[in-house]
């Protein structure tokens, strides 16, 4: 069934899907920190939390819902599970539907428990003391996975249910059209978010650190509900993610998960949707062209291409800050109408 | 003695001083009054190189000093007292005046220690005493001493009498009517309380919204009741 | 189980490591309180001046001389990247007059840079000198007094050694003085003539030096690659806060009460429900600061002062 996929299609689909995750983290780097002022330094929690609970539990609800009978250990021995599960997914498209939306609900469920674990012994206090719980409290999660042998198997990382295979040739098609909705879906929300009473709070509370204090409880409140929503779709894009590989290892990491985000959003300009879409698609693009040229690069480089990336990414960073720290495309204030309309008037009056 | 000429400044992108001029001349009180957020601060702040300075000038018996970091300026004979934490809390009273002196080169510390205690003895009697226990009037005073222990040719006072009891409001302002007549210092004089500050000025400055829309003597200024009423809250 | 097995449960080696360990921390600790204290930002490239120490400690072993030496290089490597990173980065921002937030993003990125050169620096050696260098260790090069291993006398001191010199200089001198000054009331130490960014520039030689030392350290206690200084990164902060941030002399009694409650608790966990627990060592900390962010978000130095 394996339909010869040229080159630049195979490229494209991998660009897209590896963009669609990174737009989903940017967007709730966006909501967490551009509309709360929440300084998330531990975004990696979330998706990492997402991406690990999929692979814990996707085999598990796949033949629970299949209804397979079978002794063995979903996880420890997941490939003889999945060469039981995985024919009959092939097979029914439907059942592979509803099992993606399992996995997502279980990954934002879980990722919004995490993002509330993550901020609750801080969330009280000043923007350095939440940097540094949020970014201590996201290093654990690998400690816990690679030590919690029932969780992902180890450190070897577990299989996951093919959801897309029925798709054939196409598979990996479907999934980045999977990850693209949900991405659009994000980010409309974002953009909806923003304009609704909720939205406007929190950046009230993120423009004056006073006036947030002076919230007092509430304070708390919003920014619970921001880390929630932030985390619940961080936890989804780590599932998502899982879906497409088919595969997790404990191994997501604070420069890919955490950093990156970051400079995408940085890039863009902080709380403007319209800077994640061009930021993550600005260094998503970067990234695959390197990967795509690493070898060339390797005949002339005496080291490994990937510290090259880490060494161009801090300076790049450091260089946005200082010369561009409003972004690409800065937010823009947002006016609801009626008081444009008052201002307006306002101006004629004189 | 200070000369600040078509001044715009400001923090960062925010611009909050509109071409303004203010001078002080030799052993003169200059008062600079305004409501709440006028810019009086930063004036201050800007004379000082502590504020951004987008054009103008700033000069000291001539010298140009605009766009000098704060620390160089602090050199040149001119000592500023902060509206707000303007004292170390954590170091004793002496150790505040002491660090003081010796930033300013000042070469025999403990006679000016001496002189600063007959201007207020109340230091003299708290001067192994932490900074932060003092009271809000004690503090004023120690302040105050901490730019005039420098040996200044123009001292720059941000609100000196803020929030403190009528008594001491009285006591404040009599020193610093003292302190220029006796050392000729010029005194460049930022309050709130605009009745006590006009009976030692020389001359009155009022800002608002970050523009100079009076200047003359205190009795020129006591006459215009608009100005008084509206933006100094004054009048009947 | 009985009484005397109780006893047993904590041996000698265990207590030694948990001293070890609590002293590298809290040199490590030391600097990140020192920097929130004078540039109120949390340093998080703290990690890599760690690192720094470590390959300081490999460099100077393998030009011949023994890796304990490699403190004196940690110190001046560390301190220099201190150094660039304030002058370079941070005071351009600081005149710009950004926010703390963009401060932390900045020492972030410095940290993910110079991750990238260590690791960069780690695939030289290993090629051209044929050594792992992605797993130093120098415990075979340790000595040991009467039996007790060297790291642990050498660390102890160097930690004690660092907060006197620290004393000394911030209490006795001028220059520590005006630092102190500049800790409490920047504006203020400026209107009296005292060069802030100076000031400033010499906390983060300072910070960045002591970083490097404890970093030179490491490899005697545990196994260290490019890796190292973020494995750490997160204990370092719970050290500092538990602590308090903004309380020099607080960093050791947070390295030492986490160092302790890392090692010698879970070592006695493991004597209970078995030896699976110890890979779970790293949480202890987190709930350690956790707990303290909550109960005393000031650090335990705020609680001794307020009663005094
Ligand atoms: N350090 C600062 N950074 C940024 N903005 C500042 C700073 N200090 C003051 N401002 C802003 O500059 C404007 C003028 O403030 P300023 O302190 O100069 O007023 P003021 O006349 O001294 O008021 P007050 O009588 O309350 O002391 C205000 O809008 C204030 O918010
Ligand atoms: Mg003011």
């Amino acid at each position: 069934m394996q339909l010869p996929l040229n080159e630049i299609a195979l490229f494209m689909t991998d660009f897209l899907a590896l963009f669609g995750v990174y737009l989903i983290v940017t967007i709730s780097l966006n909501i967490q920190r551009g509309l709360a002022g929440i300084p998330q330094f531990g975004l990696m929690f979330a998706i990492a939390g997402g991406a690990y609970i999929t692979g814990n539990m996707a085999t598990r609800i796949a033949v629970w819902i299949l209804g397979i009978k079978t002794d063995l250990d979903p996880v420890i021995d997941c490939t003889a599970v999945l060469s039981m599960v995985n024919p009959m997914l092939n097979t029914q498209p439907m059942t592979s539907f509803i099992l993606i939306l399992i996995y997502l609900a279980i990954g934002a469920t879980f990722g919004a428990v995490l993002g509330l674990i993550q901020v609750a012994p801080a969330i009280r206090l000043r923007e350095d003391y939440l940097a540094i719980t949020l970014l201590a409290f996201a290093e654990i999660i690998n400690v816990i996975a690679t030590a919690y042998k029932p969780l992902l198997g180890g450190a070897f990382g577990v299989q996951v249910p093919s959801v897309y295979g029925w798709a054939g040739g196409y598979r990996y098609g479907v999934a980045t059209l999977a990850i693209l909705v949900i991405a659009a879906i994000s980010y409309l929300y974002a953009e909806y978010l923003e304009r609704t009473p909720l939205g406007r709070t929190l950046k009230a509370i993120r423009e004056n650190e006073v006036a947030a204090a002076s919230l007092g409880k509430s304070l708390v409140k919003y920014r619970a509900i921001a880390i929630v929503i932030g985390s619940a779709l961080c936890g989804m894009a780590g599932t998502l993610w899982t879906l497409y590989g088919e595969y997790v290892t404990p191994t997501y990491t604070r420069f890919y998960w955490t950093f990156l985000p970051w400079l995408m959003v940085l890039l863009g300009g902080i709380g403007s949707n319209r800077g994640a879409l061009l930021g993550t698609a600005i260094f998503v693009a970067l990234d695959k062209l390197i990967i795509y040229y690493k070898h060339s690069f390797e005949a002339f480089l005496p080291f490994d291409v990937v510290w090259l990336d880490y060494i161009l990414l801090g300076i790049i960073t450091a260089i946005i800050l200082i010369y561009r720290p409003q972004g690409l495309l800065p937010e823009r204030p947002y006016i609801p109408k009626d008081i444009r309309k008052r201002i307006e008037e306002k101006i004629k009056q004189f | 003695m200070l000369k600040v000429e078509s001044l715009n400044s400001g923090y960062g992108k925010l611009h909050v001083l509109y071409d303004v001029s203010v001078d002080c001349d030799k052993e003169e009180i200059v008062a600079v009054v305004g409501p709440n957020g006028a810019g009086k601060t930063t004036l201050l702040n800007s004379i000082f190189g502590i504020a951004d300075i987008y054009s103008g000038s700033v000069k000291i018996d001539g010298e140009e000093i605009t766009k000098l970091p704060a620390h160089v300026i602090a050199r040149k004979g001119i000592a500023y007292v902060l509206q707000m934490i303007n004292i170390f809390s954590e170091l004793s009273v002496e150790e505040n005046l002491r660090i003081s002196a010796s930033y300013a080169k000042i070469p025999d510390i403990d006679k000016k220690l001496r002189e600063i205690f007959e201007i207020f003895p109340i230091l003299s009697e708290r001067r192994k005493q932490r900074a932060g226990t003092l009271s809000g009037g004690e503090r004023q005073m120690l302040a105050i001493s901490i730019g005039l222990i420098r040996d200044p040719k123009i001292l720059l006072l941000d609100e000196p009498t803020a929030g403190l009891m009528p008594l001491y409001v009285d006591l404040i302002i009599k020193k610093i009517n003292e302190i220029r007549k006796e050392r000729g210092i010029s005194v460049v004089l930022v309050e709130q309380n605009v009745k006590k500050a006009l009976e030692i000025a020389d001359r009155a400055y009022v800002l608002v919204s970050g523009q100079i829309i009076f200047r003359g003597s205190p009795s020129d200024l006591a006459s215009e009741k608009e100005i008084m009423r509206l933006y100094l809250g004054m009048g009947e | 189980m009985g009484w005397v097995s109780k006893v047993e449960i904590i041996s000698l080696g265990t207590l030694i490591s948990a001293l070890t360990w609590s002293s590298i921390l809290s040199l490590m600790a030391i600097g990140i309180t020192l920097l929130y204290r004078t540039t109120k930002v949390p340093n998080f490239a703290h990690a890599s001046f760690v690192t720094t120490g470590v390959y300081s400690a490999t460099i100077v072993s393998l030009m011949g001389f023994h890796p304990y030496l490699g403190m004196f290089l940690g110190f001046i490597l560390g301190g220099l990247e201190g150094l660039v990173l304030f002058y370079a980065i941070l005071e351009p921002l600081r005149r710009r007059r950004s926010s703390i937030f963009i401060l932390m993003i900045a020492t972030l990125s410095y940290d993910i840079l110079l991750y990238g050169l260590l690791n960069v620096l780690a695939d030289d050696l290993q090629t051209t000198y044929k050594i792992l260098a992605r797993m130093i260790y120098y415990s075979r090069l340790d000595f040991s007094i009467g039996g007790v291993p060297g790291v642990a006398v050498i660390s102890l001191l160097a930690l004690i050694t660092t907060v006197i010199l620290l004393y000394i200089l911030l209490n006795r001198t001028t220059l520590g003085v005006a630092l102190r000054a500049c800790m409490e009331n920047t504006a203020l130490a400026q209107t009296l003539g005292i060069n802030v960014s100076l000031m400033l520039l010499f906390s983060w030689f300072i910070a960045g030096g002591i970083a490097g030392v404890a970093g030179a350290l490491l490899p005697f206690y545990t196994m260290c690659g490019p890796y190292i200084g973020m494995l750490y990164i997160a204990e370092m902060f719970c050290a500092s806060i538990l602590g308090g941030l903004d309380q020099i002399y607080g960093a050791p009694l947070g390295g030492f009460l986490i160092g302790f409650a890392k090692v010698a608790l879970i070592s006695v966990l493991a004597s209970f429900v078995g030896p699976w627990i110890t890979e779970y060592a790293p949480i202890i900390p987190l709930a350690a600061m956790a707990v303290a962010l909550v109960l005393v978000p000031k650090g335990l130095v705020a609680i001794k002062i307020r009663r005094g």
